[in-house]
């Protein structure tokens, strides 16, 4: 226990020296309004679970007001084409997480004011597997899913 | 020396609609070469866009994005001539950018 302790800390010490050197580099500039910093940890997540956990969404509550388009059958699982719209209001990030991929966070992304929480995208499935999509909204999470079916993994080979 | 980032970014009745594909091999990691190396994670870790040089949408990626990530997005209150730009970072350290302006759809 005393060990996974140190691991996260370890890990979550890791993602801010990322940003660190991403403000350093001047992409990221201080006091920037958006913060969807790269989540290491949770992108290192091996499980749905626990990507969701390190991203805080742990509870999210199912929610009918998330449109998720995706093929039922994706012939090819290197490119799988998804659009994702989130009309609850206020939604300020999105999160995709494929739950059977070896690492199922797929995405985040952070939407400002004047930005439309709505995005299309190309995703690796390895194989069929849940499609999850986060909506994130004043604090609180939603969270829908669809079910992908693949044909040929887009992963490992 | 990666190839330029397409951008295209169309505005109607006051909605922009902005496509860009940023040509980048998105290496898993878990892929092995012929020769039975593991190929090194190399893939894009944050995208920036910004119109009129303020960020509007910022993305962390994963290695499950597609090679050559492609994304479409969607501003509201945009009209013609506004700027927009676009960086993105890998985890590498490598770095892209690319703008365009607003153009009638």
């Amino acid at each position: 226990m005393k060990h996974l302790a140190r691991r996260n800390f370890l890990q979550v010490f890791g993602s801010s020296t990322a940003l660190s050197i991403l403000v350093g580099s001047g992409l990221l500039k201080p006091g920037m309004a958006l913060a969807v910093e790269f989540n290491r940890s949770a992108f290192e997540a091996k499980t749905a679970a626990d990507a969701l956990r390190l991203i805080g969404a742990a509870g999210a509550e199912s929610s009918p007001d998330i449109l998720i388009k995706a093929p039922e059958i994706a012939e090819n699982g290197a490119v799988v084409p998804i659009e994702v719209t989130s009309r609850i209001p206020g939604t300020t990030r999105l999160s995709v997480l494929v739950d059977k991929n070896p690492y199922p966070l797929a995405l985040q992304f952070n939407f400002a004011a004047g930005a439309t929480p709505t995005f299309q995208a190309k995703l690796k499935m390895a194989e069929t597997s849940r499609l999850r999509v986060v909506a994130s909204a004043a604090g609180r999470h939603y969270t829908l899913f669809r079910e992908v079916k693949v044909t040929v993994g887009g992963c490992g080979e | 020396m990666s190839d330029p980032i397409k951008l295209r970014a169309t505005v109607k009745d006051s909605t922009g609609e902005v496509r860009v594909l940023m040509p980048h091999p998105m290496e898993s990691g878990l892929r092995r070469a012929p020769s039975g190396q593991l190929i090194p994670a190399r893939h894009i870790t944050s995208v920036v866009l910004s119109l009129n040089g303020r960020p509007v949408i910022e993305g962390a990626l994963g290695s499950a994005v597609s090679a050559n990530p492609l994304f479409a997005f969607q501003l509201e209150g945009v009209k013609a001539g506004d700027q927009l730009a676009v960086a993105w970072r890998d985890n590498t350290g490598q770095r892209g950018n690319a703008e365009a302006v607003f153009s009638a759809a």
